[in-house]
């Protein structure tokens, strides 16, 4: 991840702002507009929101098989060649009938045309079985992957904000290696604490105590409160904090009252909203 | 040298932006001059209803004048008359009509300036877009002084005023941008001073005052004047919200001024109301960052203040003049979109050393620019030129019927195609 460089105490606010503009292309991939943003925001969530954006024409598709009326089929019986609907007609066949078996054997035409019936009727049966079954298979399936696309969605989303995260805490943490100042040792005040801050071998529980003390004063001086704008304007200026800002100790200095109290809050340029 | 000072409200306790400037100028020039103030009895910049007294009286050592003023503003007219000369074409009739409209009309004060025009060196006027302006420099445009604090809205594009802007002996300017702006719209060329103003910076602050007052305990960023839609505040809102969703241990964002909008329910959001100077400079001490979101500014003072006391600005780039004084003083970074704002605010509070010596750059362009020694000096320096040379001349009305002629493009259309951007 690109981090900002500022090499020297003097900064270039435009620089910087390059930089930034930078990184936002950087995290981005295309520079784009923010009503282009917007723009693609919206279709996301449209799609994301309309379910006729995953399922397609699915369910219409399913639901308009299912209305559709059922395939022809024909009834098949012993009699069935010899009918008509023509009374005379049915007669002179069933009087004829006799001598036609004579020829062929009509029985057996009969009974595969009744099983080739039943056939059909099978088959469209389970046709609808299977459709049914792959109907609702595929609405599990498309239910399952909206799903799996929201938590996958919601995944990425902790996954920027974990890398967010531990990007701030990566760039905390540079900031105050910075701060840290190692000091050499040096020559101490006879009776001070050895340089470990331990006590001398001699006399360890009076020591033990004193370094107890001192522990406790070091305690009580770390303000709960001590923020980065604090901490800056103690160490990373450089430099003591100019007589306006008493590093860490505020309460100890003498408040100047000023008689020209100005306002709590400044008001636009000519004392109206823009408009 | 007597000078007059000209304001459309004037009272100790009055904090809109260009009246407490005036007020700051006549106190600080009343140690070079005697200095009179010439003012209203309105106190709000809304409806300009008389509410102090007419008369004179004396504010911290300055005599002030006030002249009452003869109608308040009527709102719906007002912003009948600001859409027909912003948006469609009109006369300059028309332009006049909206000058009556937002006031503070008040003829007593234009006739005061006019009838004692002698007992005064020079006259100065704030606010080129109010009623006691716009007559007054033409009353007396040879002793007049314009500290115009303009910004980039529509009503700079208005006919009327670039003749007023020719007329006057001298523009005290806010920023670069301000000057840029009217230069371009009125051609000007006489003399200008790019001066702002400085502010009761106090010598000592106290942060961990403030936080024990306000039990602050993590670091924030800090938003100081009023919350309203025109400062940009629903814009703040929702970027910082979004920011700290972003960031759940980053600043934390305190507010502190009147409200006229709802402040939304938001763990690390605090309002902390309307809050007297020395907390306020105690808050900006305290403060990693202060946030402007304003997109029409002529100067923040509040700004010049936070850098004054070595705090970083994060500004609106959408303002040229915030943008431009950031650039600058090298002291304050700008946003144009959330994406910005999340990369500077990150920035300012995550590399520590850089809000650091970005504070440094504004304490140190505050000294140099803004500070009182420094502002006086430009005043009186703008006198004494002013003395040697000769004044404009005076640029008469357009007669009966070119006052009434519609050939007057929308203001707004001329605001539009002026250049923008910051001037560095």
């Amino acid at each position: 991840m690109s981090d900002f460089t500022v090499q020297s105490d003097s900064v270039d606010v435009e620089q910087i702002m390059r930089q930034i503009r930078a990184r936002i292309r950087e995290k981005r991939g295309v520079d784009y507009t923010e009503a282009e943003l917007q723009h693609l925001a919206q279709v996301k969530l449209e799609k994301f929101i309309d379910p006729r954006g995953i399922r397609s024409d699915l369910l219409q598709h399913f639901q308009r098989r299912q209305a559709e009326a059922p395939l022809p089929n024909y009834e098949f019986g012993a009699d069935s060649l010899f009918e008509s609907h023509r009374p005379l007609l049915r007669a002179i066949r069933n009087f004829f009938r006799p001598f036609l078996k004579l020829f062929f054997n009509a029985d057996r035409l009969s009974h595969a045309l009744h099983l080739q019936s039943r056939i059909n009727d099978e088959v469209v049966s389970r046709t609808r079985r299977v459709e049914d079954l792959a109907y609702e298979l595929l609405h599990n399936l498309t239910v399952e992957v909206t799903r799996l696309g929201i938590e996958v969605h919601n995944l990425k989303m902790r996954v920027e904000s974990l890398s967010a995260r531990l990007d701030f805490d990566e760039r905390r943490a540079k900031a105050f290696e910075g701060v840290v100042q190692y000091r050499t040792p040096g020559p101490r005040p006879a009776g001070d604490a050895t340089p470990d801050g331990g006590a001398p071998a001699a006399g360890e529980s009076t020591d033990d105590a004193g370094g107890e003390r001192r522990r406790r004063r070091r305690r009580r001086r770390r303000r709960p409160g001590a923020t980065l704008a604090e901490t800056q304007g103690q160490t990373w200026t450089g430099e003591a904090p100019e007589g306006d800002e008493p590093a860490g100790d505020d309460d100890r200095t003498d408040q100047q009252d000023s008689p020209e109290s100005g306002n709590g809050a400044a008001g636009n340029g000519n004392g109206e909203p823009g408009q | 040298m007597k000078l007059a000072v000209v304001v459309q409200r004037y009272a100790a306790d009055i904090n809109g932006g260009a009246e407490l400037h005036a007020r700051y100028i006549a106190e600080r020039l009343s140690r070079h001059a005697t200095v009179e103030v010439l003012t209203t009895c309105a106190r709000d910049y809304v409806t300009w209803k008389n509410e102090l007294p007419a008369g004179e009286e004396t504010i911290n050592r300055v005599r002030v004048r006030r002249f009452p003023v003869v109608r308040p503003r009527d709102p719906h007219h007002f912003g009948t008359m600001s859409r027909r000369v912003f948006e469609r074409r009109h006369s300059i009739a028309d332009e006049l009509k909206w000058l009556d409209a937002e006031g503070p009309t008040a003829p007593a004060l234009v006739r005061y300036v006019r009838e004692h025009e002698g007992d005064y060196d020079y006259l100065l006027f704030f606010s080129y877009r109010y009623h006691h302006a716009w007559h007054g420099c033409r009353a007396v445009p040879g002793k007049a002084i314009l500290v115009p604090t303009a910004e980039r809205d529509p009503a700079i594009g208005l006919a009327i005023f670039p003749p007023v802007f020719r007329m006057v002996r001298a523009i005290m300017y806010n920023s670069h941008e301000e000057r840029a702006l009217i230069e371009h719209v009125s051609g000007r060329q006489g003399p200008g001073v790019i001066v702002g103003v400085g502010s009761a910076i106090p010598e000592r602050t106290h942060p961990n005052r403030f936080r024990k007052k306000f039990r602050i305990r993590r670091p924030f960023a800090l938003y100081i004047g009023r919350i309203d839609e025109n400062k940009g505040v629903p814009e703040l809102f929702s970027y910082f919200q979004r920011y700290a969703a972003m960031h759940p241990q980053g600043l934390d964002l305190v507010l502190i001024g009147s409200s006229v909008l709802p402040i939304p329910k938001h763990p690390r959001i605090r309002h902390l109301g309307f809050l007297p100077d020395e907390d306020k400079f105690d808050a900006l001490a305290a403060a990693d960052v202060l946030i402007m979101p304003s997109r029409y500014e002529s100067l923040s003072m509040v700004a010049l203040e936070a850098w004054a006391l070595g705090r970083p600005v994060l500004a609106n780039g959408h303002c040229d003049v915030l943008r431009g004084q950031c650039i600058r003083s090298n002291a304050g970074l700008y946003y144009e979109n959330f994406d910005e704002f999340a990369e500077a605010l990150y920035m300012l509070e995550a590399s520590g050393p850089v809000g650091g010596i970005l504070g440094r750059n504004g304490r140190e362009f505050y000294r140099r620019h803004y500070s009182w020694p420094v502002i006086e000096r430009k005043y009186l320096d703008m006198f004494e030129r002013l003395r040697r040379e000769p004044a404009a001349p005076i640029e008469p009305l357009p007669g009966f019927f070119a006052r009434r002629a519609r050939t007057q493009p929308p203001a707004a259309e001329i605001v539009a195609a002026a250049p923008a951007g910051a001037v560095v």
